[in-house]
């Protein structure tokens, strides 16, 4: 299998909305973003062929409404257009299915896009509802089990996973609190993070409320609106783009349902397992071969697991481990440069691809991680609770 | 009982597969998705996984089960996400591992949130809220 896959397929467009965009739909967020794809790819209109819609599609749906197509708006010439993703899985699974229709030649460049209005949302909600806090439609959101006990919001659940290796463990919120002020720091050197130009202190992660023990309001995600846009296409078509393309070394999946519920297994640690198997055997590399990673951080918690699993450190360390500064800037594996969702904007997994983007190519700025030549991508999503835990895990290797 | 206009929270999400559940719970019965064959309890609806299963889960059946278990891991809200929890804040939400095996999300009352810990037993108290519905909640083992 290594070598089979390696290499065959490149991203050669990124397109970025960042901000704030109260009284701005998610359609147009699509549109600006791929626009701006295209024109960073150097490509026409004409050239996109194929089209993916990634979106969260979870509790809330996120279904597109009939005038939601963004290759309508933008006049795309496409061949499908669907929507696709399970969570903050967007990237990863849209890269997979897209590379199917790329080696068919049913398509030539594809144009894969997510969009949030989750800030904007949250405004919207503020003024209608006295009291509302974090993201809108607390209450609309159908099929989690958990609801009417108050389970409102990943955190809700979430945060399970952090009490569990706390307890098995001995992690400490402190420790929690050592991948906020990480990913704080990266985002202090990106203009363009909800929270540059707001240092934090493990002093201020501790004396922050804690909205949902055993987490502070620093331990959880960013609520952002903006969009991501990628343009996905053969490696031999990629060498007459505009840009130096960024190519798919390895992809690969998990699923917390392998390790069946009843098995108690998948309580303290991510499917990263088969994922990294999977993605790095078809790279032909070793964990020691990645530069920098940006995992899934919804919440500081994902990141701690993560850095056991994929193995940074032994499980159960992961808190000694992210305390002795291995993940921000100046440690030996930076983790979440642009300040991930935690500190900088959380479109799904698509925050860590375009931060990976932006480090292979250098265009980083201050944040710029020497050498970077590799860089792991994670994705994570779906429901927690009900039925069992199950989540996908989504692990992409790009290289320049 | 409060009448569901009263109940401004979310009801519970009922399909076909999950009806069963709830009605149970209604005459205050806690009810697990067993299999005939060998016994073994799943929640919510599942095949079973010691052996071939006959067609649309012919060989499982609702039963009544202990309503015990133990926390496996849970949380404190000392927020309330939508106005409609404010009055119940601070509240724990826990994942229970039950005696049967499976794992079921709930909330524990009856003791202050503080003196939550994983491992504590916890049995099941039925909640009326409306005439339709009634909440599985749990309180620590007297």
């Amino acid at each position: 299998m290594a070598g089979d896959f390696r290499d065959k397929f490149a991203i050669v467009g990124l397109g970025m909305v960042t901000g704030r965009h109260l009284g701005v739909t998610a359609r147009t967020l699509q549109v600006e973003a791929t626009r701006r794809a295209m024109e960073d790819a150097g490509l026409k209109r004409e050239d996109i062929d194929g089209s993916i819609d990634l979106r969260r599609a979870g509790g809330s749906g996120d279904r597109p409404g009939w005038t939601d197509a963004f290759p309508r708006a933008l006049g795309l010439p496409v061949k499908f257009y669907f929507t696709l993703g399970r969570g903050g899985a967007l990237a990863g699974l849209g890269i997979i299915t897209a590379t199917k229709f790329l080696e068919l030649g049913i398509a030539k460049y594809v144009a894969l896009v997510g969009a949030v209005v989750d800030w904007s949302q949250s405004q919207e909600a503020k003024e209608r509802v006295k009291g509302h806090r974090g993201m809108g439609r607390a209450l609309t959101k159908e099929g989690y089990w958990g609801k009417p006990f108050g389970d409102l919001r990943a955190v809700s659940h979430h945060s399970f996973f952090a009490s569990r290796h706390m307890y098995e463990y001995g992690t400490t919120s402190r420790q929690f609190g050592a991948i906020a002020v990480a990913e704080r720091q990266w985002a202090l050197m990106n203009p363009q993070a909800q929270m540059y130009g707001r240092p934090m202190t493990i002093e201020d992660h501790q004396s922050s409320p804690v909205l949902v023990y055993p987490y502070h309001l620093l331990d959880i995600c960013q609520v952002s609106d903006g969009a991501v846009a990628f343009i996905l296409t053969t490696a031999e078509r990629a060498k007459d783009c505009a840009r130096a393309p960024i190519y798919v070394m390895g992809i690969g999946f998990g699923e917390a349902m392998e390790k069946l519920w009843w098995e108690k297994h998948n309580y303290t640690s991510l499917a990263v397992e088969t994922a990294k198997q999977q993605a790095f055997s078809q790279a032909g590399i070793e964990l020691r071969d990645i530069d920098l990673a940006q995992l899934y951080d919804c919440f500081t918690g994902e990141v701690l697991f993560q850095m056991e699993d994929y193995g940074w450190c032994e499980k159960g360390q992961g808190g000694p481990f992210v305390e002795a500064g291995h993940i921000g800037p100046g440690g030996d594996i930076p983790v979440n440069t642009s300040g991930g969702l935690l500190s900088a904007y959380h479109y799904g997994d698509l925050t860590g691809l375009s931060e990976a983007m932006l480090q292979l190519r250098g265009e980083a700025g201050e944040r710029q991680v020497k050498d970077a030549e590799m860089c792991l991508v994670s994705g994570h999503g779906g429901e927690l609770l009900s039925p069992g835990m199950c989540s996908i895990h989504t692990s992409s290797v790009l290289r320049r | 009982m409060v009448s569901a206009r009263q109940w401004d929270k979310p009801l519970p999400n009922v399909d076909y597969d999950i009806e069963p559940f709830w009605n149970a719970l209604k005459e205050h019965k806690f009810t697990l998705f067993r299999c005939k064959r060998c016994g073994a309890w799943y929640w919510p609806v599942a095949c079973c996984r010691n052996h071939e299963n006959e067609p649309f889960y012919g060989n499982m059946e609702w039963a009544e089960a202990s309503g015990r278990g133990r926390v496996f891991a849970f949380n404190i809200h000392n927020v309330a996400f939508d106005p409609v929890f404010k009055d119940d804040i601070p509240y724990v939400y826990a994942l229970i591992e039950l005696d049967e095996g499976p794992m079921f999300g709930s909330n524990i009352i009856g003791c202050d949130p503080s003196e939550v810990t994983i491992g504590m037993p916890v049995e099941v108290v039925f909640e009326d809220i409306t005439e339709e519905y009634t909440l599985p909640k749990f309180q620590p083992v007297k």
